[in-house]
């Protein structure tokens, strides 16, 4: 007979089966911790300082790469990029006026209120380093991170719209899930007639639902949907998507929505990380706990008066 | 003496370690390969380099290699690929378990029959990452995610290839001096 097990003398700890046991519950408990409870940030964060390194080692082919693409771009398309630019900035220039004039007012009529400005101040330009490498979510990773004080929550924005939301936030770098993302929801509103919905990504590339809108809703195809701010986290008024196709079916409640994000999610190089902005409203769930409990004994007193 | 220690499925036993430089720097080395920017369609047929390297360490150096260290390179590539922490600890530790149980037989066997036994390793490596994923809630990412494990175990061969190099040389080395 084969013994395939080595003789008794050559201690090896636990058998591979009871090994195996104890390794798949020490990782379920892990996913547990870090799917119920969000519990293993730091872990997270120590960890991806100790891969950094090695990660930037691993993207350095690819930039150097890209360098040298750029190097050698053609001049004619460098000058048609750059005829492209300035017609873009005078496009924008008449608005942007406007804007300046618009702020003016508003800080002036702001001075006279106690509010805040809607408006978010600056933010802070990032590159993207890389697509997460995640076949089941859709997130990029920036070169911003703790150090450029990102917070998770913040919005991230490129040249022509909303790209999504810092979620996890290393030292050197943080994670940004794209608006595309499965279940990632912005509170928008139809810039035509002031509409308000929630656009919610549909975790396909290049597309995002516009759920629970009644089917009697004015919504067309080519509408835009713009953050409506009332979240507290977006900035209102940038640009999230474009309506490309509404179904009414009778049969439903609801009309499916489908649109296109407006930002070039798939492929940009840099982008725009934007403060949070402060509440100017206290949250709902925080006014109520701040109120005193009443304890059982208090309430039956009350009934009795 | 018994019986069993003159068999030629011991004869391992016989061999030189492998140095734990090479078996080091190799694990460094498929890390490397596998955090490249892989997107899209890449990034579903990127071959699992980590798991194979484990695989083939854990056939070779099963007394160095095991399901710790199989945990642990599992946990890094969770925070480097932004997963749910433990998903790729779970996959691998679960592929080494069935490498270790399977060992004795992939060593017996030529190469055509070894890449066999790896590509049921990486299959089931990847089915239970994905049937975690599913669970959680997310999309089946499309039929091309199982291009990954089929590309794995085929280059069961040239990283047997290139991982013997050195050993190979060293042990011939030794006995030329």
């Amino acid at each position: 007979m084969i013994r395939r097990e080595p003789p008794a003398f050559f201690h090896r700890g636990p058998s591979p089966l009871a090994r195996l046991t104890f390794f798949t519950l020490a990782a379920t408990a892990l996913m547990i911790a870090d799917h119920r409870f969000h519990a293993l940030a730091t872990v997270r964060l120590s960890l991806s300082v100790l891969a950094h390194p090695v990660q930037q080692v691993a993207t350095m082919p690819g930039e150097v790469l890209g360098r040298v693409g750029e190097y050698f771009t053609s001049q004619e398309r460098l000058l048609r990029e750059n005829q492209e630019l300035k017609a873009k900035v005078l496009e924008q220039s008449a608005a942007a006026q406007e804007a300046h004039l618009l702020k003016a007012e508003q800080a002036h009529l702001l001075s006279m209120t106690a509010g805040k400005s809607r408006y978010v101040e600056n933010g802070t330009i990032a590159e993207v380093l890389y697509n997460a490498r995640n076949p089941f979510t859709r997130k990029i990773v920036v070169d911003k991170g703790l150090t450029h004080s990102i917070a998770p929550g913040m919005p991230v924005i490129d040249g022509t719209g909303v790209v999504g939301q810092v979620t996890n936030v290393g030292t050197f770098s943080s994670e940004v899930t794209l608006v595309t993302e499965k279940d990632q929801s912005v509170p928008v509103m139809l810039v035509r007639n002031g509409l308000r919905a929630v656009a919610v990504g549909s975790g396909k590339d290049g597309s995002i639902d516009i759920p629970f809108m009644p089917v009697s809703a004015d919504v067309q195809n080519g509408d835009m949907f713009v953050t409506s701010g009332i979240d507290g986290t977006y900035p209102p008024g940038l640009v999230v998507a474009e309506v490309t196709s509404v179904q009414k079916n009778a049969a439903y409640v609801f009309a499916k929505i489908s649109a296109k994000p407006a930002a070039g999610v798939d492929n940009h190089r840099y982008v725009m990380v934007l403060p949070l902005a402060a509440a100017t409203v206290p949250r709902p769930d925080t006014k109520v706990e701040e109120q005193p409990r009443k304890s059982a004994r208090d309430r039956a007193r009350a009934r009795r008066q | 003496m018994r019986a069993a220690d003159l068999t030629p499925l011991a004869r391992d036993v016989m061999k030189l370690p492998a140095s734990m430089g090479l078996v080091f720097f190799s694990l460094v080395g498929a890390f490397l390969l596998a955090i490249l920017p892989w997107s899209g369609t890449w990034l579903l047929a990127r071959p699992d380099f980590v798991v194979l390297v484990l695989i083939f360490w854990s056939v070779q150096e099963p007394r160095s290699i095991g399901q710790g260290v199989a945990f642990a390179l599992g946990l890094l590539m969770d925070v480097s690929d932004s997963m749910l922490l433990g998903q790729h600890a779970f996959a691998y530790v679960i592929a080494i378990f069935g490498t270790q149980v399977l060992r004795v037989r992939i060593l017996s066997f030529g190469l055509a029959e070894q890449t066999l036994h790896v590509l049921g390793i990486t299959v089931l490596t990847s089915a239970s990452m994905l049937l975690l994923n599913l669970l959680l809630g997310a999309d089946f990412p499309g039929a091309a995610y199982f291009i990954s494990p089929v590309v794995t175990a085929l280059l069961w061969g040239p990283v047997n290839w290139l991982l013997y190099m050195p050993a190979v040389r060293r042990r011939r080395g030794e006995s030329g001096s």
